[in-house]
């Protein structure tokens, strides 16, 4: 930890140019061309010029001002929020349907946001899902995702 | 003359008891579905379609018009109060909407959010209704070049959405241009950047990205710093209705959206994202107070909620007069006429007037209905921001993912709403704006086809831009507004030293 | 946009209005339209759905739509779905393009054909002042440089596209050099016609049916084998010289793996459904043309378009 160079600025730069670099590889691996006029790897390499001078700018942030300091996070509400973001795709992709998928969502998020009643907001999530998912399938025809919840309401 | 008997004729139509009744059901539909973020008219409409195949055609046109006026209100209610944009048109009103909703200011913004859609909606209809013929000859000699230049004017002003830092402004413009490039080539239909993952083959949704960008992202912000400096959200502060202060601050940049909206939204390839950024841009420059801006201007949610709205009415233009569906409701609309053997375009106007000026009367008898529902529900919905701020936030959540969920449950999409949304939260972390990402990812694709498309006409020689007068004209614009502020700002140095 | 807004749908009213009961009437399927909502795919789905039930055919239809790639998306799900004698799946002649351009690791021929329904000619228009009058006229443009004839359609690698290289083969020009610019959308590419950007423009005929009716449009050639009922004036291809034949069809097929019985209650009820009056009266309405080939012949034929489309997409180099 050097004392004049700014972590998140060199990363920020770093990040960047490793993805101009893609970019260009990506670019340089198109096989159909146009025939006339430019083709599909142009605007690809300008976005990567673009990117490349901004990584290179970063850099220089990076030893000078550097960027905006953040004050420290509370890492355990994001663990939640996110938790429960990661709870509701695991839940959907394993088949549980949206009115549990939404319950997880919403209890978690209400916990990491310092609300301690976990059950109570499992129990508002549950309803409310259970209410959205209702709505939609009599009002808009359309179906959410369904699990073992929905083919009960079904 | 023609058109005004025309027209008293279809507000006879209009007027029958019935037809009322079906206008009434669909700004309802409308205006409810639009509040659900990434569920707009366009779903709503192709979902009613085998619904009201039986139905009489002129009724359930004029409930598909009532649905797309109804759509473009309610889009803005979300973007204001939670700061999900469901749409991209909605994306310039949740930069200032959200800011005023949290300083207690939601009601005026809604408001004038309400009456500036109103305002426009009717300016617009009555443009359409005795322009639609004239501007339409207009609109289909605007060739690719000239979208081309469009699209850099509108690149030029973004930089009114970039916050106090080009640097960090302009990562955030080219990132989301690198999104832009995943997903087939349309001009080649080869894929770029899809590393194999045939759910990126369509491309990156541009309201994945800023639900969440702007709506999951804003909640681990605010999560992340609960501690330290608690979020305050007044509900309600000083008047719900909108001030004399808020009435003169609005009425001039409702105009000016329209004047942006209408015809960009009759352009084919127009759309409605162009004019929500380019007044968003005009009145952050021409506002008194400048220094409210990102702070909660109510300039910046009257502009581009009125370009919204006229955009809307504009996409008809083509739809009416030639049968070209510019925008996903509309093409929808044009399966709704073809359900019923009809075929929009010169012949309409001729063989069916009763339905083609029924529907214009319509959307004018939709516009006030909107307005008159619309008004009234604005104190229920600034008492949505009283709930406990946990359950808010919890609820913003769950409405934020409950739109994909609806319209692509896939793992990889829920994903990639995760991962814009912590995104989202380390840029506003690290002070880099979110919005110019959104922009960069609707404008970068469009302006690329654009291009190819004319360099492919002219045989790739690049001279096409200059010798088109719209678009030598119009990349003129650009050049000015990119220079001028050099300039300026040169002159008043100039002028310094010599005092 | 549109796809940003049109992804899914599921059951619709007609499903719930059509619990009449009769010969088939325990048969409840999934129909999947590889597409978004409101498109041509879904647009067949929903109205098979609706023939289906209506006529009794079947208890239950259920439509689910999966976006994306072209179609191949859906396409992989159904070849996943191994020996379900419940589900069919609709495809049409752009997914046999979108497979070889997309790389699809799945392909057609693995699915079980149960039938091809409709089919649509393609027409090529150009402006009404064009000093193009036939299909003559125009491929004689084509040979002499391809690169001065710009066409207006739909997307890279799809029907519109296939006939304009098509037609550049059959006028003995290079397909590989042929100025072809996809538009998003039908609204954009008649834009570029009627605003005079492009030499010519193809599409669906009823895209442009108004248009020609206006007299804005004049058509050069339809692609199909004689005049089309519904415009009698317009001259097929051949007629023009240009000995060139392309159907827009679409189908219906079932996953792989199926029992003979399995694979004959399919046929069965999409055989009934497509000669039932309900399924009439929907082409009708719709402006589509009947092509019904029964499964037998339509793997035939299925067969034939897959290594034509290849080779006109190595032809113009869109496959390598």
């Amino acid at each position: 930890m050097s004392r004049t160079i700014d972590r998140p600025a060199l990363v920020v730069g770093l990040l960047l140019l490793a993805a101009a670099a893609i970019v260009a590889f990506d670019a340089s691996r198109q096989t159909i061309t146009s025939n006339y006029g430019v083709g599909p790897t142009a605007m690809p390499y300008v976005v990567c010029a673009g990117l490349v001078v901004l990584g290179l700018a970063h850099l220089v942030v990076a030893f000078k001002e550097g960027l905006p300091k953040p004050e420290v996070a509370d890492v355990r509400a994001l663990l939640w929020i996110g938790g429960g973001l990661a709870g509701l795709i695991a839940c959907i992709a394993l088949g549980g349907g949206f009115i549990i998928a939404t319950a997880i969502l919403f209890s978690c998020t209400a916990r990491g946001f310092g609300r301690d009643a976990l059950p109570a907001d499992i129990a508002i999530g549950l309803v409310l899902g259970s209410a959205i998912y209702l709505l939609f399938l009599k009002l808009l025809t359309l179906s959410l995702p369904a699990g073992p919840l929905e083919r009960l309401l079904g | 003359m023609d058109t005004l008997l025309s027209l008293a004729n279809g507000f006879s139509v209009a007027f029958e008891p019935s037809k009322l009744l079906f206008c009434l059901i669909g700004v309802f539909l409308g205006t409810a579905v639009g509040v659900l973020p990434g569920i707009g008219p366009a779903l709503t409409v192709a979902l009613l379609l085998p619904v009201t195949f039986k139905l009489d055609p002129a009724g359930s046109l004029i409930m598909f018009a009532g649905i797309y006026y109804g759509g473009m209100y309610g889009g803005s209610t979300t973007a204001i109060l939670l700061n999900a944009p469901g749409e991209s048109a909605s994306l310039a009103t949740a930069l200032e909407g959200s800011k005023m909703a949290k300083a207690g200011r939601g009601g005026p913004a809604l408001a004038t959010a309400a009456i500036g859609s109103f305002v426009a909606g009717l300016i617009a209809t009555i443009g359409l209704a005795f322009l639609a013929p004239w501007l339409v000859e207009l609109a289909i000699k605007f060739g690719p070049w000239d979208y081309f230049a469009l699209m850099i004017v509108a690149f030029v002003t973004v930089s009114a959405t970039f916050g106090d830092s080009p640097l960090r402004g302009l990562t955030s413009l080219f990132l989301g241009m690198l999104l832009g490039l995943v997903g087939i080539d349309k001009l080649t239909g080869q894929a770029r950047l899809t590393f194999g993952v045939p759910e990126l083959l369509n491309g990156i949704e541009v309201t994945t990205l800023a639900v969440g960008l702007f709506a999951v992202g804003e909640a681990f912000y605010v999560a992340s710093k609960r501690w330290r400096e608690p979020e305050e959200i007044i509900p309600i502060k000083g008047s719900l209705w909108m001030t004399k202060q808020d009435w003169k601050r609005s009425w001039a940049p409702w105009l000016r959206g329209t004047a942006y909206g209408f015809p960009i939204g009759a352009l084919p390839a127009g759309g409605a994202e162009v004019p929500t950024f380019l007044s968003y841009s005009t009145e952050k420059k021409l506002c008194k107070y400048p220094e409210e801006f990102g702070k909660g201007a109510i300039e910046g949610v009257a502009g581009p909620e009125a370009a919204n709205n006229a955009s809307a009415a504009g996409t008809l233009v083509p739809l009416l007069t030639l049968g070209l569906p510019t925008s996903a409701t509309a093409a929808i609309m044009l399966a709704g006429f073809q359900q019923y053997g009809l075929n929009p375009g010169p012949l309409l106007f001729a063989e069916k007037p009763d339905l083609v000026w029924g529907l214009i009367a319509s959307l004018f008898v939709a516009n006030v209905m909107l307005v008159i529902l619309n008004l009234p529900l604005i104190g229920l919905w600034v008492r949505l921001l009283a709930v406990p701020q946990p359950w808010l936030y919890a609820g913003i959540l769950v409405f934020a993912t409950m739109g994909t969920l609806a319209v692509n449950p896939s793992p990889v999409e829920l994903g990639m709403l995760f991962l814009f949304g912590y995104l989202g939260y380390l840029m506003r972390r690290y002070d880099y704006p979110v919005a110019p990402m959104v922009v960069g990812l609707i404008l970068g694709p469009m302006a690329e086809a654009q291009l190819r498309r004319a360099l492919q006409i002219s045989l790739g020689d690049p001279m096409i831009l200059l010798e088109n007068p719209g678009s030598a004209t119009l990349l003129g614009i650009a050049f000015i507004a990119l220079v001028a502020p050099f300039v300026m700002k040169g002159l008043n140095r100039f002028k310094a030293a010599e005092d | 946009m549109l796809t940003a807004i049109l992804k899914r749908g599921a059951v619709t009213a007609v499903a719930l209005a059509g619990l009449t009961t009769a010969a088939f009437a325990q048969l409840e399927l999934k129909i999947m339209a590889p597409a978004a909502p409101g498109g041509g795919w879904d647009g067949t789905a929903r109205s098979m759905q609706q023939a289906l039930t209506a006529s009794g055919i079947a208890k239950s239809v259920q439509v689910t739509n999966v976006t994306g790639a072209g179609g191949t998306i859906g396409l992989a799900q159904l070849i996943g779905a191994k020996g379900d004698g419940h589900q069919l799946m609709v495809n049409g002649f752009v997914m046999v393009g979108a497979i070889l351009l997309n790389k699809s690791p799945v392909n057609l021929t693995q699915a079980t054909p149960i039938a091809r329904l409709t089919a649509e000619a393609l027409v090529i228009v150009v402006p009404a002042d064009s000093p193009i009058k036939t299909a003559k006229d125009l491929a004689e443009r084509v040979k002499a440089d391809p690169a001065k004839v710009t066409w207006a359609g739909g997307s890279a690698g799809g029907a519109d596209h296939i006939l304009a290289a098509l037609f550049a083969e059959a006028a003995g020009g290079d397909p590989k050099k042929i100025n072809y610019i996809p538009f998003s959308g039908g609204g954009e590419a008649l834009a570029a016609m009627l605003g005079g950007r492009v030499t010519a423009g193809i599409s669906g005929y009823g895209e442009f049916e108004g248009q020609i009716k206006a007299g804005k449009l004049r058509v050069i050639g339809v692609s199909a084998s004689k005049r089309l009922d519904n415009a009698p004036d317009a001259p097929t291809l051949k007629e023009g010289g240009v000995n060139l034949e392309l159907l827009n069809w679409r189908s219906v097929v079932a996953p792989p793996g199926l029992t003979d019985a399995q694979k004959a209650t399919l046929s069965g009820a999409i055989d009934k459904m497509a000669k039932s009056k309900e399924w009439a009266e929907i082409l009708k309405a719709r402006g589509w043309d009947d092509a019904y080939l029964a499964s037998a012949e339509f793997d035939a034929f299925l067969k034939a378009e897959t290594v034509r489309v290849e080779k006109v997409m190595r032809d113009v180099g869109m496959v390598k």
